[in-house]
């Protein structure tokens, strides 16, 4: 899973990793790991993947994790993308979301709660 | 800072151009650049290219140094400047500082890509790389991908339709139908790509909600400038100069999700509100702007973030016909990335050298009448890194 960063000095929630705080650049963060709930903030569907994807109806979003963490993740809905909406309900899970040369690549995959 | 102008300005049509290496392109726009500005035997100090991924696409670097080379103009100072899809108007900049600072006269600023070396979905690839690496790229996003996510929340927040992002395609299609530049010269209709049943075949989904009509094409092509000091322009002498009045840049978060409203597009509004701080003037001074329309709705957002209309009125603006030519503001007079094509270093390079040319009322067919103060919006990575030109024709 994701580790997520919390500014000590301002609160502010940060993915992924910066040196700086985006909201107030103080340096200190605690680490933490979003929760496994979400919601789907927008999201695309893509026909035309660059090189190296051998499919189409690809659903990528932006998701808001229940503990403010966001993030871009991969829809899973088996082809039926008619079932993405936005503002619905997401399980959040960490599995392989490309093939890099036979070495799968791990992130965020969510479906339907 | 002393005073900048641009002295010349070229380009070549943008089109798939198999025959032409990447370098030969921006040759052959560089010389059309110098001979407009009458340079003759003038030296030229230094040469900017902006190129985003010659390296990748054509594999080779130091460009520039190549282009000295082609151009026989030793021994002046070469860069190659990378800024993603703003590499041209960041190469503008360099040369800009390079002559307001007093460390150079004359600066020739060529922007190029060629991209159709490559297959399409590699050329999706190689975009894609200015993405957030293990935040967005690994999920297999494209910037039409963005440019979805983007879409519906904005479509939905201010009520743009698929058809309003239809009437940017239209409007843009046949503006480049005027301009003999322009990669893709067609006539598009809103049946033809959005009422009638069958347009889907025509017009397929690239990235939902854009479709291929939302999608600036895949080009190959080069744009150059030449710039000066107004007192060697004047020994020149062959065309009225146009005065870099105002550049403006500013950058936003690398990920689309860390931007608090991700339907903001901050660095827009403050490179364009520093453009103008600069030329001391306002959006509505401006009689002729060049947005960069890489997809539909980007031409709708930047017309609102740069200030010409209010957020949500973009797409009414559009409607009404005002941003078409003959209208109040228009916006995109060469076509846009939309039909004139978007080799992405050439773009922001090639917007000045539209601008030059309807400030010298040159634009033929195309011509905005009496345009005395043009703009232009350059917009890298997706609005993580933009630039803002203002340019003006001192009367």
């Amino acid at each position: 899973m994701i580790t997520a960063y919390k500014c000590q000095h301002c609160g502010h929630v940060m993915y992924p990793y910066h040196y700086r705080c985006v909201n107030c650049g103080a340096r200190e963060f605690e680490t933490f790991a979003p929760s496994d709930k979400a919601k789907l903030l927008t999201f695309t569907i893509i026909e035309q993947l660059p090189w190296g994807f051998d499919e189409r109806g690809r659903v990528l979003g932006v998701i808001e994790f229940t503990n403010k963490v966001r993030a871009m993740a991969l829809v899973d809905v088996d082809a039926d993308t008619d079932e993405v909406k936005l503002g619905m309900k997401l399980s959040v899970h960490w599995e392989p979301v490309r093939d890099n040369y036979g070495e799968k690549v791990y992130g965020l995959v969510c479906r339907p709660a | 800072m002393k005073p900048v102008v641009i002295a010349g300005a070229g380009m070549i049509r943008f089109e798939r151009r198999d025959e032409d290496s990447l370098v030969d392109m921006l040759a052959m726009a560089a010389l059309k650049a110098m001979d407009d500005a009458g340079l003759g035997d003038h030296p030229v100090d230094a040469v900017v290219v902006g190129n985003m991924a010659s390296g990748l696409f054509n594999h080779q670097v130091s460009i520039a140094s190549a282009l000295v080379d082609k151009l026989s103009l030793y021994p002046a100072a070469a860069e190659r400047i990378e800024n993603g899809p703003a590499s041209g108007g960041s190469a503008i900049k360099h040369g800009y500082q390079a002559i307001a600072s007093g460390m150079a006269d004359v600066v020739l600023v060529v922007g190029g890509e060629k991209m159709r070396e490559v297959i399409g979905p590699r050329a999706t690839d190689v975009v894609a790389y200015m993405s957030q690496p293990e935040a967005e790229y690994i999920y297999g996003v494209s910037l039409p991908a963005m440019a979805g996510m983007f879409a519906r929340l904005y479509m939905k927040k201010y009520g743009v339709t698929p058809e309003h992002l239809a009437q940017v395609a239209i409007k843009n299609h046949a503006h480049g139908l005027l301009n003999p530049y322009a990669h893709i010269q067609m006539k598009i209709t809103l049946e033809g790509i959005l009422t009638h049943p069958d347009s889907v075949v025509g017009n397929p989904v690239v990235a939902d909600p854009l479709r291929l009509y939302d999608c600036c094409p895949v080009s190959d092509g080069a744009a150059a400038v030449l710039l000066t000091t107004p007192e060697i322009a004047q020994t020149l002498g062959k065309k009225p100069p146009i005065t870099i009045a105002g550049i403006g840049q500013a950058t936003d978060t690398h990920a689309l999700h860390e931007r608090e409203d991700p339907t903001d597009l901050k660095a827009v509004t403050i490179a364009a509100e520093k453009a103008f701080a600069m030329a001391q003037c306002t959006p509505g001074d401006v009689d002729v702007a060049e947005l960069h329309d890489a997809f539909t709705i980007l031409e709708i957002a930047e017309s609102e973030h740069a200030g010409f209309f209010a957020k949500g009125e973009g797409a009414q603006a559009l409607v009404a016909g005002e941003t078409t030519l003959g209208g109040k503001l228009p916006i995109n007079p060469s076509g846009g990335l939309k039909a004139r094509g978007h080799p992405v270093g050439a773009t922001g390079v090639a917007q000045a050298v539209e601008l030059v040319w309807q400030l010298r009322g040159e634009a033929d067919e195309r011509q905005v009448a009496n345009a005395q103060t043009g703009f232009m919006v350059n917009f890298g990575g997706f609005g993580n890194n933009v630039i803002a030109l203002v340019l003006r024709r001192d009367s």
